[in-house]
C-alpha cells in the first residue's frame, strides 16, 4: 500500500506504538500513556475484557460439556497438536486462550513447543504467575564465563524498576536475604502446609545451603490503593486463574497494564491487527511506522509514531524484524551482527523427584493455593562449596504437597491399572477420602545461549494470510544434560532426608519450548556486532525501534522471566520518553 | 486401608472357569426402566451403563452413579467426546458382557442377580489389572470405570454432597485437621 498523505495520515500517527498486548505490551502501554504519550497498541489476535471476556472463570466441574473439561481427542489432533503438549494447559475452560496449531504454522527442524496465545492480554492471562528476580550473578554470567556476549546492564540498573513492576502488578512473597534470589518489594507471602514445613525443616537441617521458601506469585494477598482503584482485589484461593480471574487476584495486562494505560485518555488498542513489517525511513535513518494487515478485512494499513516498541514475544518479534526488509537492512532489521533470531533459549525442566509423605495423615487442607514453594538455585554461586565440575549455571525447584484426590487412580494415558481397582461402596467410599501426603521437586534449569539455537523467516510455507512462517532449529547440549542428572539426584536427596517413602527420582524428558520461556532472538549487548539490541532495548542500528520482551534477553537465569521482561520493558519506556522530549529520537 | 479394600474384594473369588455353576436363569424382575432417551447408546446398552454405573458408584449414603446422572454422561461422552477407536472399545465392552453373561447364566447382564453381576465386574477388573493400558489395547473395564468415576465425582452430588466442594474458599489454610473436613476436596 502506498504512503498515506495529509489527513489520512495524521489520522494514523501517534507518539508511540507498541506492538502486541501482553506481559509487556501492557506494561509498554501502561508507562508510555502514564508518561504522556498518545500511545497506540497494535494487537493480532481478538479483544479480551477483564471480565466481560472471561467465558468460563465461574464455570462449576458439573457444567463442563466433556469429561474434566478435557477436549476430544479428534479436536486435539486436528486443531491442537503442539498446544496439547503441555498436557495441563489446554481445556475446554481455557481453548479460547491458545492459538489454534492449524491456523498457525511452523516448522520444527527440530522439536519445538511453541505455546501461545493471540488475543489482547497475550498470555498474561494463562501465565504460571511465578515471578523472579534474575540476580547480579546472572548478570555477570556471560562476562565471566566468556559465553555468549555480556548483559549491557547490571543487577543495580536493574533493581529500581524491578520495585517499580511488583509495586504495580502485586507479588506475594517471602524475602530471604538471599545474594542469588534477591527480595523484593512483596505482599504476605502465601501459607506451607504441614509437609511441606515438615519438609522445609528436615532437609533444610541437612542441606542448609538448599533454602526452602515460598513461591513468589504475582497474586494479591494484601492489595494496595493502587490496586484496589483498578478493581483489583484480593486473591480467593480458587486456582483457576488460567480461565481469567472474576477477583483480579492475579496480574494480567488485562486487569492491570491496560486498564491503567486506559485511564490516561491517551490509549487506543486495535485489535484484530496483525503487524507484518516496521516500516523505515532511509533519509531519516529511523522507524517511521509499522505495517498491518487486518485480520477480518485483510487490508494493509500503515501507522506512524515516532516511537515503536516491538512486544509481541519473542519470536513473534524477532519475526517482525525478520521480515521488515530495506536495502539498509537486506538481512532483516537492525541485523547488522546476524544475530537475529540466534540464541533462542528457555528453561528446561521435566526433571526432578517425588514421595510419598507418611506423616500427617490426619492433617489436610483447606483453599485452593495458587501457588507452591520454590528452592533457589544453590548451585554455581561464585563459592567453592557450590562449585560443579559438571556443568555451568543453575537451576532452581518449584514443587508442593498435596493429597491426591478422588481422580488418584484414574488409568494415566498410556499407563497402567494399579492392581485391581475394585469397584463399589468401598472404593467409592476410599475415593471420597483424600489419598496420601505427596511431595514433588521440579526444576527449572537455565539454558546457555547457543548461536546455532535459531530461528529463520521460510518463504516456503505461508499462513492463511500469505505470511512468510518460522522453522525451529533448537536444541538442548551437553551442559544442559549434565545439569539434569543432578537436578534429579539433588531433588531425590532432599526429599530422602525429609524422611518421605517411595522416593522416585524422574527424567520426563525435555523439548525446547516446554518451558513456554523462549527468549534470546535479538539480544542486548554492549557491541552493535555482536548484538541486536543496546543496554536500553533499543535496535542498535535504529534507536526509536525498543525491543523489551523476551527477545531482548543476552542470558536466561533459570527463574521465570516475565518479571524481568516487566522491568525491562518499564525502564526502556522511561528512556524512551525521556529521549524523545530531549529530540534524540 | 487400600490393602483391606483390595482383600475385600478378593474375598469374591470368582474365576471365569466356574462360571456356569452360578445362578443362571435368575432373571432380575425389576431391572429399572430408563427415565431419559440415550443419543449415542442404545436403549438396551443404556440399561446396561445404568446399571453397571451404579455397581460401580452405588447409592450409599451419598447418592450413586445414577442419582448422579452419569449413565447420561457417559451417553455424552461417547456422543461428543471418545473418538472412534475408544467408542468401540466401549460398546464392544458392553456386548461382551451381555455375552459373557449369557453364557455363564444364561441371560442378559442387566437380567442377572446383583451377585452374579458383582462375579462378572470382578472377573473383569482383575483380568484388566494385568493387561497394557496403552491407547490401542485398553481393557474396556477400566475404561468405563475410569468414566463412571469421572462422571460421578464432577457430577454436582458427586462433588457437592460425597466430597466437599467450595467454588470461592477466600484463603488458604495449609493445616486443617481432616476430621474437620471430613472429606476430600472436588476440585484442586
Ligand atoms: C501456561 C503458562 C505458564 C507460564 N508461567 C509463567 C510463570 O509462572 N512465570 C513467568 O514469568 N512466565 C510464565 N509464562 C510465560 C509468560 O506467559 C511469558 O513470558 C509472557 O507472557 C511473555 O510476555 P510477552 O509480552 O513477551 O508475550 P505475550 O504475553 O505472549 O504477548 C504477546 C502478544 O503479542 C501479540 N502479537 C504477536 N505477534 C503479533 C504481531 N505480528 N502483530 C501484533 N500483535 C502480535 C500476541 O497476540 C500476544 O497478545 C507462562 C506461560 C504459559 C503459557
Ligand atoms: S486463585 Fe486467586 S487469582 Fe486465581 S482465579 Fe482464584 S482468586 Fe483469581
Amino acid at each position: 500500500m502506498a504512503n498515506l498523505n495529509g489527513r489520512a495520515r495524521k489520522k494514523n500517527t501517534y507518539d508511540a506504538i507498541v506492538v502486541g498486548s501482553g506481559i509487556t505490551g501492557g506494561w509498554a502501554a501502561k508507562e508510555l500513556t502514564q508518561k504522556g504519550l498518545k500511545t497506540l497498541v497494535l494487537e493480532r489476535g481478538p479483544m479480551v475484557r477483564h471480565l466481560e471476556d472471561y467465558p468460563t472463570a465461574t464455570m462449576d466441574p458439573w457444567q463442563a460439556k466433556y469429561p474434566q473439561g478435557q477436549l476430544p481427542p479428534d479436536e486435539l489432533a486436528a486443531h491442537y497438536p503442539v498446544q496439547r503438549r503441555t498436557g495441563y494447559t489446554l481445556t475446554e475452560y481455557t481453548k479460547h486462550f491458545f492459538v489454534r496449531d492449524d491456523q498457525n504454522p511452523y516448522t520444527e527442524e527440530s522439536r519445538y513447543d511453541w505455546i501461545r496465545g493471540y488475543q489482547v492480554g497475550g498470555r498474561s492471562l494463562t501465565w504460571g504467575r511465578q515471578s523472579y528476580r534474575h540476580s547480579p550473578i546472572d548478570f555477570e554470567a556471560n562476562a565471566r564465563e566468556g559465553i555468549g556476549v555480556d548483559w549491557p546492564i547490571r543487577y543495580e540498573e536493574l533493581a529500581p524498576w524491578y520495585d517499580h513492576v511488583e509495586r504495580f502488578i502485586g507479588v506475594s512473597g517471602q524475602r530471604e536475604g538471599l545474594p542469588q534470589l534477591p527480595d523484593g518489594q512483596y505482599q504476605p507471602p502465601m501459607e506451607m502446609n504441614c509437609v511441606e514445613k515438615a519438609f522445609k525443616a528436615k532437609s533444610e537441617a541437612r542441606f542448609p545451603e538448599r533454602r526452602i521458601t515460598m513461591g513468589r506469585t504475582a497474586h494479591l494477598t494484601e492489595p494496595t490503593e493502587e490496586q484496589l482503584s483498578l478493581g483489583r482485589t484480593k486473591c480467593q484461593y480458587r486456582n483457576m486463574c488460567i480461565r481469567g480471574c472474576p477477583f483480579g487476584g492475579y496480574y494480567s495486562s488485562n486487569s492491570g497494564g491496560l486498564v491503567a494505560a486506559e485511564r490516561t485518555g491517551n490509549l487506543v488498542i486495535r485489535p484484530g491487527s496483525i503487524v507484518t513489517s516496521l516500516i523505515y525511513d532511509e533519509k531519516a535513518g529511523k522507524a517511521t511506522g509499522v505495517r498491518i494487515l487486518d485480520a477480518t478485512t485483510r487490508q494493509e494499513e500503515e501507522f506512524y509514531a515516532d516511537v515503536v516498541f516491538l512486544c509481541a514475544s519473542a519470536f513473534n518479534s524477532a519475526w517482525i524484524m525478520m521480515n521488515s526488509t530495506s536495502s539498509r537492512f537486506p538481512n532483516g532489521f537492525g541485523n547488522g551482527s546476524d544475530q537475529l533470531g540466534r540464541n533462542v533459549m528457555d528453561h528446561h525442566l521435566g526433571v526432578g523427584a517425588s514421595a510419598e509423605a507418611p506423616e500427617f495423615a490426619d492433617m489436610y487442607y483447606s483453599g485452593r493455593r495458587p501457588n507452591g514453594i520454590y528452592v533457589p538455585r544453590f548451585r554455581n554461586l561464585g563459592d567453592a562449596a557450590t562449585k560443579r565440575s559438571d556443568y555451568l549455571r543453575g537451576f532452581g525447584y518449584q514443587g508442593g504437597a498435596s493429597r491426591p484426590g478422588w481422580d488418584r487412580d484414574l488409568v494415566r494415558p498410556g499407563g497402567e491399572v494399579a492392581g485391581p481397582r475394585g469397584f463399589g461402596a468401598a472404593r467409592k467410599a476410599a475415593l471420597s477420602q483424600p489419598g496420601p501426603w505427596y511431595m514433588g521437586l521440579g526444576g527449572f534449569g537455565e539454558i546457555l545461549p547457543y548461536e546455532d539455537n535459531r530461528i529463520t523467516l521460510n518463504h516456503d510455507k505461508t499462513d492463511e494470510f500469505g505470511l512468510p512462517t518460522l522453522s525451529m532449529n533448537v536444541t538442548i547440549r551437553e551442559n544442559e544434560l549434565a545439569m539434569r542428572r543432578d537436578m534429579q539426584t539433588a531433588a531425590a536427596e532432599m526429599l530422602e532426608a525429609a524422611g518421605f517413602k517411595n522416593v522416585r527420582g524422574y527424567d520426563g524428558g525435555y523439548a525446547p519450548g516446554l518451558g513456554i520461556h523462549e527468549m534470546g532472538t535479538a539480544r542486548m549487548g554492549r557491541d552493535p556486532k555482536t548484538s541486536v539490541l543496546n543496554a536500553h532495548n533499543q535496535v542498535h542500528e535504529c534507536k526509536n525501534v525498543y525491543v523489551t520482551d523476551g527477545a531482548a534477553m543476552t542470558s536466561a537465569s533459570c527463574v521465570n522471566p516475565s518479571l524481568t521482561y516487566m522491568a525491562l520493558t518499564a525502564r526502556a519506556a522511561d528512556h524512551a520518553v525521556k529521549a524523545r522530549k530531549r529530540g534524540e529520537l | 486401608m487400600l490393602l483391606s479394600r483390595r482383600d475385600a474384594i478378593r474375598g469374591l473369588t470368582f474365576t471365569f472357569g466356574m462360571a456356569a455353576t452360578g445362578f443362571a436363569g435368575q432373571a432380575m424382575a425389576d431391572a429399572p426402566a430408563l427415565a431419559w432417551t440415550p443419543t449415542a447408546l442404545t436403549p438396551d446398552q443404556a440399561r446396561l451403563v445404568d446399571v453397571v454405573a451404579e455397581l460401580i458408584i452405588p447409592k450409599t449414603d451419598t447418592p450413586g452413579a445414577r442419582e448422579a446422572g452419569v449413565p447420561q454422561f457417559i451417553d455424552r461422552a461417547l456422543a461428543d467426546y471418545f473418538d472412534k477407536a475408544q467408542a468401540e472399545r466401549l460398546r464392544a465392552g458392553l456386548d461382551r458382557m451381555d455375552a459373557d453373561a449369557r453364557a455363564a447364566h444364561g441371560d442378559v447382564f442387566v437380567a442377572l442377580t446383583p451377585q452374579q453381576q458383582v462375579e462378572l465386574l470382578t472377573g473383569y477388573d482383575r483380568e484388566a489389572s494385568t493387561q497394557s493400558q496403552a491407547p490401542g489395547e485398553r481393557h474396556f473395564f477400566p475404561l468405563l470405570e475410569d468414566l463412571v468415576t469421572v462422571g460421578y465425582f464432577t457430577s454436582e452430588p458427586g462433588a457437592t454432597v460425597a466430597l466437599r466442594y467450595d467454588p470461592v474458599p477466600g484463603a488458604y489454610h495449609g493445616c486443617v485437621p481432616l476430621a474437620e473436613l471430613g472429606r476430600g476436596w472436588a476440585t484442586r
